[in-house]
Formats: C-alpha cells, sequence, structure tokens
C-alpha cells in the first residue's frame, strides 16, 4: 500500500510517515504544511480536477480541500484508517460537492449524454506510474457492470440513483455492483483500512 | 427509494464512493454507529476508493502552493478533541431568541448579524454545546469513532469562516439552531424542547429551495429535550428549512406543515 502521494514536486523520501506530518500541521506547524503540500498537493488536485473537470472550479476545490486538511488535521485519527484515505476522502467529498452544487448543473447535463463511459477517460489521464497501472489493472478484473458502477460514481461524481439511469439498470442492481466491485478491487489491491 | 432497514449492506459501496444522497448518507451513519463489521467494512471500502483518487494524481498550477500556504497562515485550526465528553453539560438555552408576537409558524429565522465570522468566544461555545450532545448519546465505547468522526464534521462547520447561526423558535413549544457555511455546503441542526411525538412518529427535515423540497433526514430521538446534532450537507440553491412530523420511517414529501421553518441567508 502506498502510504505518502506523490505529485507537486519530486520526492526524494517516497515512504515516510505521513500521519506523523500530519500530527505536526495539527500542531500548528507551517513547515510540516508545506512539506504535506508538496507531498500531497497532486494527489488531491488531480483527483478534484478528473471530477469537476472546469480549471478554475478545480483551483478553488483544491484549495478549499488543502485548507480544510490544515484546519482539521487535529481530527485525524490514525487509528481509523490510513492518512491517505483521509486526505482522499476529504478531496473526494469536496470535488462531490462542487459537482452537485447548482454551479456545475448545467455541466453535468452535458456530461451525462457522452457516449464514453468515464473509465475509458481514466485510461487516458492516469499517470504512467506503478501504482496507477495497478489500479487500472485491478480495475479491469471488474465486470463491465462493477467496473462503470464504481467509475461513474467515483470519478462522474453521481449519485447511484444517478448511475443507474446512466446504466439503466434498476437502482439495487447498482448498489450491488458498486459494493462488490469495491470489494473486488479492494482485494486485488491488497487494501487494508 | 428510501434507504431500507432490511438491507444495510448494500449501501456500503455506494458510501464509499461517496455516490449516496445526503438523507441516505445520515441515514446509512446511522446504521454505522450500531453495527462493527459494517464500520470496518465500510472503512476497506473507503480504503479501496482512495486508491482510485490517487490514480488521477497530476500536478497542480505552481501558483497554487504560495496561495493556499498564505491563507492557511490566516486561519483558524480546530484544536484537538479534548476529553470534554463527560465532563461538559450541555448549556440550557441556546444564545439569541426568537421574534416575538407572531402567531402560528415562525416563519423567519432570526438571523444574526451579518458579521463575516462568528465570534470567537460564539463558537467556543456552540463548539462545546455539540460536543456535549456528543456525550449525551454516547452510550457504549464502540460507538466512541463514530461519535469522534460526527463531532469533526460539526466542528468543521461551524468553524468555516463564514459560519452563520440562526434560530426559530416552534409555535408549539421548542426551537431549532441552525450553523451553516455556504463553503462547506453543509449546516448542523440542533433542536432543543420539540414537543414529544407518540410512538411511531418522528420528526423530519427538509431542505427547500427554488428546485423543491428534499428529504433531508429524521431527527434522532432527543436526549433531556434536545436532538444531537445532525449535519446536513450537500446544500445547493437551499433557502428554507423546514420541520414535520412524520411516520419513523420518513415521508418522500411533507405529510403534515411545518412545526418550525428557518430561512437561510443566501
Amino acid at each position: 500500500m502506498t502510504e505518502g502521494l506523490t505529485g507537486g514536486r519530486p520526492q526524494a523520501s517516497p515512504g515516510g510517515d505521513l500521519a506523523a506530518l500530519i500530527g505536526r500541521v495539527a500542531r500548528g506547524d507551517e513547515a510540516a504544511f508545506a512539506a504535506l503540500y508538496d507531498r500531497t498537493s497532486g494527489a488531491v488536485f488531480g483527483l478534484v480536477r478528473r471530477v469537476v473537470r472546469d480549471p478554475a472550479q478545480s483551483e478553488e476545490v483544491t484549495q478549499e480541500v488543502l485548507l480544510e486538511i490544515w484546519r482539521t488535521a487535529s481530527r485525524f485519527d490514525p487509528h481509523r484508517g490510513s492518512a491517505t484515505t483521509w486526505l482522499m476522502t476529504l478531496a473526494h467529498r469536496r470535488a462531490v460537492d462542487r459537482v452537485r452544487s447548482a454551479k456545475a448543473a448545467a455541466d453535468r447535463e452535458v456530461r451525462a449524454t457522452a457516449a464514453n463511459p468515464d473509465y475509458d477517460v481514466v485510461a487516458e489521464e492516469v499517470e504512467a506510474r506503478l501504482d496507477a497501472q495497478r489500479v487500472r489493472r485491478c480495475l479491469d478484473s471488474l465486470t463491465e457492470l462493477q467496473r462503470e458502477s464504481v467509475t461513474l460514481a467515483y470519478y462522474g461524481g453521481y449519485t447511484h440513483r444517478e448511475v443507474a439511469g446512466l446504466l439503466g439498470v434498476a437502482l439495487g442492481t447498482v448498489k450491488t455492483r458498486m459494493r462488490d466491485g469495491l470489494i473486488r478491487l479492494r482485494d486485488c489491491l491488497g487494501e487494508q483500512p | 427509494m428510501r434507504f431500507r432497514r432490511s438491507d444495510p449492506h448494500t449501501l456500503a459501496g455506494a458510501y464509499a464512493l461517496d455516490a449516496l444522497t445526503p438523507a441516505d448518507r445520515a441515514a446509512f451513519e446511522r446504521h454505522l454507529g450500531a453495527c462493527e463489521d459494517c464500520r470496518h467494512e465500510a472503512a476497506s471500502l473507503r480504503a479501496a476508493a482512495a486508491r482510485l483518487g490517487q490514480a488521477a494524481t497530476a500536478p497542480p498550477p505552481s501558483w497554487l502552493r504560495q496561495q493556499v500556504l498564505a491563507k492557511a497562515a490566516q486561519t483558524r485550526q480546530l484544536p484537538p478533541p479534548a476529553g470534554l465528553r463527560d465532563s461538559l453539560a450541555p448549556a440550557a438555552d441556546g444564545p439569541g431568541g426568537a421574534p416575538a408576537g407572531r402567531p402560528g409558524l415562525s416563519r423567519r429565522g432570526l438571523a444574526w448579524p451579518a458579521a463575516p465570522r462568528l465570534a470567537v468566544a460564539m463558537a467556543g461555545t456552540c463548539l462545546l454545546i455539540a460536543l456535549g450532545f456528543g456525550g449525551l448519546v454516547l452510550h457504549a465505547q464502540h460507538r466512541l469513532t463514530l461519535e469522534q468522526a460526527h463531532s469533526a464534521e460539526i466542528a468543521a462547520v461551524m468553524s468555516a469562516p463564514d459560519a452563520t447561526m440562526m434560530t426559530a423558535r416552534a409555535a408549539a413549544g421548542g426551537r431549532a439552531t441552525v450553523v451553516m457555511s455556504h463553503a462547506d455546503h453543509a449546516m448542523v441542526l440542533t433542536t432543543a424542547r420539540l414537543p414529544a411525538l407518540p410512538a411511531g412518529k418522528r420528526y423530519e427535515v427538509w431542505l427547500m429551495g427554488p428546485g423543491g423540497v428534499r428529504p433531508a433526514g429524521m431527527l434522532p430521538p432527543a436526549h433531556r429535550g434536545m436532538t444531537a446534532p445532525v449535519v446536513v450537507s450537500g446544500l445547493a440553491a437551499t433557502n428554507m428549512v423546514g420541520v414535520t412530523v412524520e411516520s419513523a420511517a420518513g415521508a418522500r414529501h411533507p405529510t403534515t406543515a411545518p412545526v418550525l421553518m428557518l430561512h437561510l441567508p443566501s
């Protein structure tokens, strides 16, 4: 499992304790926050941009996420999950909140009719890094319906009802595919909380 | 489709993908509070979803760094969660009062003066109230971590730079207090001394705006007359919050007249 996100600046020490860095940020250590920015801003921005799409809004939401990390660093509990999961969860929730707000509503109507399922776009935009390749390979091991349910929800920011509508399947089916697909992805990636 | 109590586990995937509406998410999080296996599964699925997130990594524009660091230097941080739960008694009365004299429903919440931030002392008081409520519903040890997460969400809204508080009184007695942050698209709702309901009935929260009325979740059962803070997120184009009495399973549309309503500032 990759503990420690990359992107933004080249890293001399790939691993290192991201959780410890967040602990220092929680105590107001601005140098630690700068280091955290360098380690994680690429992962945050990349995900936000993938979901939000609009460049200006992506930059805004990225800033919101990083400031939320600064503001709530003391609430990170390493016993409940990894620092990476905590950060990515914050980023994803904010990105999804933005796309579901009124501002982005018009864009989403256009995107919803696009022919390509989101998975194809993932294949284009993902960096050729070992971890990204592993994710892509594990996504390949899902059934098509599982993969589309998961990627439409995660990268597209759609609710499970919207995914059911987009795929033309029953809501119960989508719920099951999302869960089964994530379970399979989790096991393929060897992921622990 | 409402969240079905008979089938809670199937929502775990959608939950981990942030694909639930606020009402479904709130219902599922309540279920998580009572099911340790579900919490464990949800955490592992979230970790898998986080790997999907990392796969999209891309460098941000270089100017963003200085802007974010400068803004952080001006931004207050939440203090660490101290051991306040056991020692706190919730404040007997929230700040402010309701507009006097109008019969029937309170249709206009009392908006605080349009200050850009809550006063530090006021924010501190509200945070204590929130943590106090967290203490009220803390029964068994296994619920502690869910309450911590819940308190973190509450605290995040209350400490947002644009947090605004409103209260409203219900004609039949009791009041609601809302703290909302436009930037966070979220609000925290608490109530005090709403009339007790007969068995099979619960209070339901609604968000109303130009797009219509949508359900935002059920108020939890009251302890000592107060309901634990409820976080409603994903607010968009909402300008009123209402509370009605519905059957305990909740309704898709209000079936009774609101017992109270709050106007949210735009």
